[in-house]
């Protein structure tokens, strides 16, 4: 079989869904990236800040305002839906009523005429990968929503040569267990036959599990490409901060008070940023409650809080505590004795980012 | 309490059922009576009340130089006009839907709530607004008082359900259906073929009862748009009321010019009944 996976450039593109007006808003501001051949790919972002429009103009659906799609260089900008070799599986199931299971897997490859071996060999591949292989035969309307959105996502494989399956926030109706197991066997797919997938989600776990590169979308804009150890630890902007890990980041106002130090109400905290440009303005510290330490007494880079509440997470303890005004969140293992009342918090310099203008200095 | 209940439920029920159901039955026996058996006393049942005769069907066959009134012909005509014009605007119709529910049109102020209105509009008006301009219409073009003519008025007055029925059928099917189609490789004429329209058929279903039931039970425009040429069922029935009215026949005319519309019935229950019309339905 000829190898035709692709990778895929997005090249300035933008869109907006009002064109004529004088005042468009866009639904994408001006963007550019790669996908890679072969890799995965999640974007993640709220609900309208322009996922779906970005996955519908990269299969045809949408056609940008502006910009230009290349697969493998070649331009398919002005390429019909049908005539670019991309899968897309959507939120809700799509199945065809009509059809039994067997022909809504065999769809994709009868419109583009394979052959008829070719055709079973794959639909028989697909549905033992998906668990489908007992209701090949029955008609498609009488499954269960989540047998119905493994067709969807059965048909979205069952071709082997397409440029990229899209997925838009695939596994919403099916339940947490076999989710888990079908992340699993999408990774092993991409692993396997090196097809490109990406993935949508609102859920920050689904994203991190699943790929290797994270798209983090806010607004139509593009905030962050990286790994999830990068979004995790160094958070391009304030919002990422917020939008990944649970609890969101820790975000104090602050104002630079050296090179390298920070002042939050009268505590100086040092961190490894180069702040020499800011002095005197003022910053946003970001530092993740995972990474604040319990310091047995007060030292250089502590905090003094007052214990509000600590919360038993069967994990992990999540310790809320206020130090004036400012709410502080730490993560501390279920073991450790926790002092009532005052104590102090250790910020380790390597892991405070710090923010001017919302974005990591 | 929910004895009465019960009571007062089986009550309507049978009451509701008497009031549907007894003027048939009335028609069934009236239609085997003769002019004795009608106008002397009141009779209900057959052999008992009086003898049974199939006069008042015989007559609906014979021809009119026989003393006959001939249903056949115009029961034909009903049915040709009614399946033509139906399956026209279906056709017709539901291509128009599909095009309302999934394209944005846009000519000056006009919008697509403002096609499909337009198209329901058709049937806001009285009849007898449309009888003259259709009139006129037909004798322009040579068509009046023929088949083709009534087919042709038919589609105008059909063609607006169909339409109705489908956009709201087709707003329904959510457009991840054609995109998958597309994506899936069809193209968009593909799509509407293989996934969408087969998707569709409860709507169809629908939309196609309710085109027979208004294009069979016409009666306006049959009457003022045909002369001697060409007649239609519903004109026929009526025209057999003169000076004498011969309940018999006119009872077994009546029932036969049913018959179609109860067959229409039992298939489409089979398919309300499986719920597989609950998007199609309100």
């Amino acid at each position: 079989m000829e190898e035709q996976m692709a990778k895929i450039d997005l090249s300035n593109i933008s869109h907006t869904y009002n064109p004529l007006d004088p005042k468009p808003t866009y639904a994408l501001n001006p963007f550019s990236m790669t996908w890679e051949n072969g890799k995965r790919y999640a974007i993640l972002g709220p609900s309208g800040c322009g996922k779906t429009t970005m996955l519908n103009i990269v299969s045809g659906l949408v056609r940008p305002s502006k910009g230009e799609i290349l697969f493998d260089e070649t331009p398919v900008t002005d390429l019909k839906t049908e005539d670019r070799n991309i899968a897309q599986v959507f939120q809700f199931p799509v199945i065809y009523n009509t059809m039994t299971v067997y022909d809504n897997l065999a769809f994709p490859l009868r419109c583009r005429e394979f052959t008829k071996e070719k055709i079973e060999e794959r639909v028989k591949a697909v549905s033992d990968t998906l668990n489908l292989s007992s209701f090949l035969s029955s008609p498609a309307r009488k499954l269960t929503a989540d047998q119905k959105q493994l067709i969807s996502l059965g048909r979205g494989l069952v071709r082997e040569d397409v440029a990229a399956v899209l997925m838009d926030e695939p596994l919403t109706v099916i339940d947490p267990d076999l989710k888990f197991r079908l992340r699993r066997n999408l990774k092993e797919i991409n692993e396997q036959y090196k097809t490109t997938l990406v993935y949508v989600t609102h859920d920050q776990n689904e994203a991190m599990t699943f790929a290797e590169n994270i798209i983090v979308m806010d607004q139509g804009e593009i905030v962050q490409v990286g790994l999830p150890k990068d979004l995790f630890e160094k958070p391009k902007t304030t919002f990422v901060g917020y939008f990944i890990g649970s609890p969101a980041m820790n975000i104090f106002h602050s104002t630079v008070s050296s090179d390298h130090e920070v002042k939050i109400n009268d505590t100086t905290i040092k961190t490894n940023s180069n702040l020499g440009n800011l002095k005197d303005k003022n910053v946003k510290l970001g530092i993740r409650s995972e990474f604040i330490e319990l310091a047995e007494k007060e030292k250089s880079n502590t905090v003094k809080i007052k214990l509000t509440r600590v919360e038993d997470f069967g994990n992990f303890k999540l310790l809320t505590g206020k130090m004036g005004d400012l709410v502080i969140k730490s993560k501390v293992e279920r073991e450790k004795p926790i002092p009532d009342g005052e104590l102090n918090l250790y910020f380790p310099p390597e892991k405070c980012c710090v923010y001017s203008d919302e974005k990591l200095v | 309490m929910s004895k009465l209940y019960t009571f007062l439920k089986y009550f309507f029920i049978t009451f509701w059922t008497v009031f549907v159901v007894a003027p048939f039955l009335w028609a069934v026996s009236t239609s085997f009576k003769d002019f004795q058996s009608v106008n002397s006393k009141v009779t209900y049942i057959p052999w008992l009340d009086f003898e049974p005769t199939l006069e008042g069907w015989r007559v609906l066959i014979k021809s009119p130089a026989k003393g006959g009134v001939d249903i056949v012909e115009p029961y034909f005509n009903s049915i040709f006009v009614t399946c033509t014009a139906s399956l026209i605007s279906i056709v017709l119709g539901t291509l128009a839907a599909y095009a309302l529910s999934r394209f944005t049109f846009k000519a000056g102020f006009v919008r697509n709530n403002d096609i499909t209105f337009f198209f329901i509009s058709q049937r806001i008006m009285p009849p007898i607004v449309l009888s003259i301009p259709f009139f006129i219409f037909l004798s322009t073009i040579g068509l009046l008082d023929s088949l083709l003519g009534l087919v042709v008025v038919y589609i105008v007055l059909l063609m607006p359900i169909a339409v109705w029925i489908m956009v709201d059928f087709f707003n329904r099917v959510p457009k991840e259906l054609d995109e998958t189609a597309l994506i899936d490789g069809c193209n968009p004429y593909q799509a509407f073929y293989k996934v969408v329209l087969p998707n569709s058929i409860p709507g169809l279903i629908v939309a196609g009862m309710f085109c027979i039931i208004f294009g069979w039970i016409d009666f306006f425009f049959a009457f003022i748009l045909t002369f001697t040429e060409v007649q239609l069922l519903p004109v026929k029935v009526v025209a057999l009321n003169s000076s004498i009215t011969p309940w018999w026949s006119l009872s077994a005319s009546a029932l036969v010019s049913v018959a179609p519309l109860i067959i229409v019935a039992f298939i489409v229950e089979r398919y309300l009944s499986k719920g597989n019309l609950s998007g199609a339905l309100k």
